[in-house]
């Protein structure tokens, strides 16, 4: 804002309306001529407008049709469902809004989003400002009434039921046990974090009564059947898992009888949840080779500690080979700031903010197994503490009851 | 305030962690001796008694050398032994592994680095400032020679001491 503007303007500013587009473009040195008014549409913005007729009852013939595949008691709901909304109503609002107040993003407002819709406050009716406490005969007087009401055969449950029932204050109920409250609400529930999605989200397809994927695409083999006794997985953890072959290439062996060559593969395995493992595996066949690394992966899963779900804790360093990995912890919200091969690791264990430097080499399969060994070797503040006899605390934790 | 002494300290520490050694001795000096009870103070080593060329005998409940052992006693210095004098250190693994992990010396001898409370407490943050790499670790710590003695990065920062970087501990 220039200087040389008067104040009067200045205020002004506060109180108008903010225009939606500058009449006069900002950028008034680019080669690109501004426009001086604003740009219309060639063409009237057409509008799907629906009309009630189009929200007609079902007729005789269709209904006939339906009752083949409802149950009479569901034929009742679907008429009843009829006679109850208006087609005038549907055709008004049975459609994505389009006013300036519409919602930015799809829901359909059956679920509790933390951070938006929690913590539904007691209304402010709930409270009264004229509280008393009551005073000691009024509660003599309730003892007096609990005593002489007494069944002959009482027991410690009556008491209990009466002690509960008992009221410290005078007046409204509702404003000693369900106040309004002005302090921040909660933003997340238990055990909810901004990683971690919502419960009703978390649930797997078969939770939430959908049809199972069909598991076509992977017959089960030999080597399948051994992993699922091995781990104690199912065929669908597995399919979920997230593998990836990382580094593949051929070896040789040179025998009498000529250079033998054969398939190398290097995948890893992991969860998206703090879980990993890498597998090799050669074979004259490459999808063999290929099956049996993601199969050795997923046996060798192992859990790694991970920093608020999100980084490593600590600057951690790992040696393969000539290859030296330093894997450095960051801030949230940083990303993963690493080499390819380290990225889809990370990816598969499931942390997001990371950056890698490698020193000396950077041979791919040195580079994988480096960096496995670097997670692996995180040291753990917890055992540090009880290592040293000291007690370790996390700032970061202090605050907001340590959700953020 | 000799910095080789303390280099080849570092190191001898280094190399007797690695050999997985319960105890064993420094030269004795009063900066060793300070530095070792400012370690043995945040947990590092389990004990530190200066006793003669022979390590002192083992407390009958600890099970290592103590400076307060009643039955055994320490042989006081006089100015007779002194000379013969060195620190005996006790030292600590945990989990197959050493709980003082790796010693390195900041300044050197050539270089002596001094930082004040403001540097000091961008290190301890994690910051690197004035050619000190900062604490990113957890359980890392840096060693400071003040003026009112050897203590840690973060204490230091605490009393609002700058003073002499000795040595780091991850």
């Amino acid at each position: 804002m220039s200087l040389a503007r008067p104040a009067r303007c200045l205020f002004c500013s506060f109180s108008r309306i903010a225009p939606s587009s500058t009449r006069v473009s900002r950028r008034q040195f680019h080669p690109t001529p501004a426009p001086l008014v604003n740009r219309k549409p060639k063409f009237p913005n057409i509008k799907a407008e629906l009309k009630p007729d189009e929200f007609q009852h079902f007729t005789e013939e269709e209904k006939a049709q339906l009752a083949k595949e409802y149950s009479p008691a569901q034929m009742a709901a679907i008429e009843a469902g009829e006679k109850a909304i208006d087609p005038k109503d549907l055709a008004d609002q049975a459609r994505s809004r389009d006013d300036p107040m519409k919602f930015k993003y799809m829901d359909d407002f059956s679920v509790v989003e933390p951070g938006i819709d929690r913590h539904i406050r007691a209304p402010k009716e709930n409270s009264e400002y004229n509280t008393k406490f009551r005073t000691e005969d009024d509660f003599v007087e309730d003892f007096g009434r609990f005593f002489a009401n007494m069944p002959d055969n009482a027991s410690g449950a009556d008491f209990m039921r009466f002690a509960e029932s008992l009221r410290v204050t005078e007046g409204k109920e509702s404003s000693e046990l369900d106040p309004h409250s002005a302090l921040v609400p909660d933003l997340f529930g238990p055990g909810e974090t901004i990683s971690e999605p919502r419960t009703e989200e978390r649930k797997s397809a078969a939770e939430k009564g959908e049809k199972e994927r069909s598991l076509q695409a992977e017959e089960m083999t030999e080597g399948l059947k051994r992993l699922l006794l091995a781990t104690g997985y199912t065929e669908r953890q597995i399919m979920d898992l997230r593998t990836k072959t990382l580094v593949s290439h051929h070896v040789v062996n040179q025998t009498r009888l000529g250079k033998v060559r054969r398939h190398y593969r290097l995948s890893i395995a992991g969860n998206g949840n703090g879980l990993l493992g890498i597998g090799e595996a050669k074979s004259e066949e490459s999808s063999d080779a290929k099956t049996q690394s993601r199969y050795r992966a997923i046996r060798n899963m192992q859990p790694i500690s991970r920093y608020e779900n999100r980084t490593i804790f600590g600057d951690v360093k790992g040696k393969s080979g000539a290859v030296e990995v330093q894997l450095m912890h960051r801030p949230p919200g940083f990303g993963l700031r690493v080499q390819y091969l380290i990225y889809e690791m990370c990816r598969a264990a499931g942390i997001s903010d990371l950056s890698a430097r490698l020193g000396r080499s950077r041979n791919q399969m040195n580079t994988v197994k480096a960096a496995y060994q670097a997670l692996m070797g995180q040291r753990d503040p917890e055992e540090i503490a009880r290592a040293r006899g000291k007690k370790l605390v996390d700032v970061r934790k202090v605050y907001y009851a340590g959700k953020v | 305030m000799s910095l080789v002494n303390l280099a080849h300290v570092c190191s001898h520490l280094n190399n007797a962690t690695k050999a997985r050694l319960g105890i064993t001795s420094i030269p004795n000096s009063k900066m060793h001796l300070n530095l070792c009870l400012a370690l043995q103070h945040s947990g590092y080593l389990s004990s530190v008694v200066r006793g003669g060329p022979i390590p002192p005998p083992p407390h009958p409940i600890l099970g290592y050398p103590a400076m307060n052992d009643e039955i055994e006693g320490v042989e006081p210095i006089t100015q007779a032994n002194v000379a013969s004098r060195r620190l005996w250190l006790g030292l600590k693994y945990w989990d197959n592994k050493p709980v003082l992990g790796k010693l390195s010396m900041i300044s050197k001898p050539k270089r002596r680095i001094v930082l004040d409370v403001e540097n000091l407490r961008q290190v301890i943050r994690g910051h690197k400032a004035s050619y000190v790499d900062g604490l990113r670790s957890p359980g890392e710590n840096i060693f400071l020679s003040t003026d009112r003695g050897i203590l840690e990065s973060r204490e230091c920062v605490e009393k609002r001491l700058g003073g002499l970087l000795l040595c780091r501990v991850l």
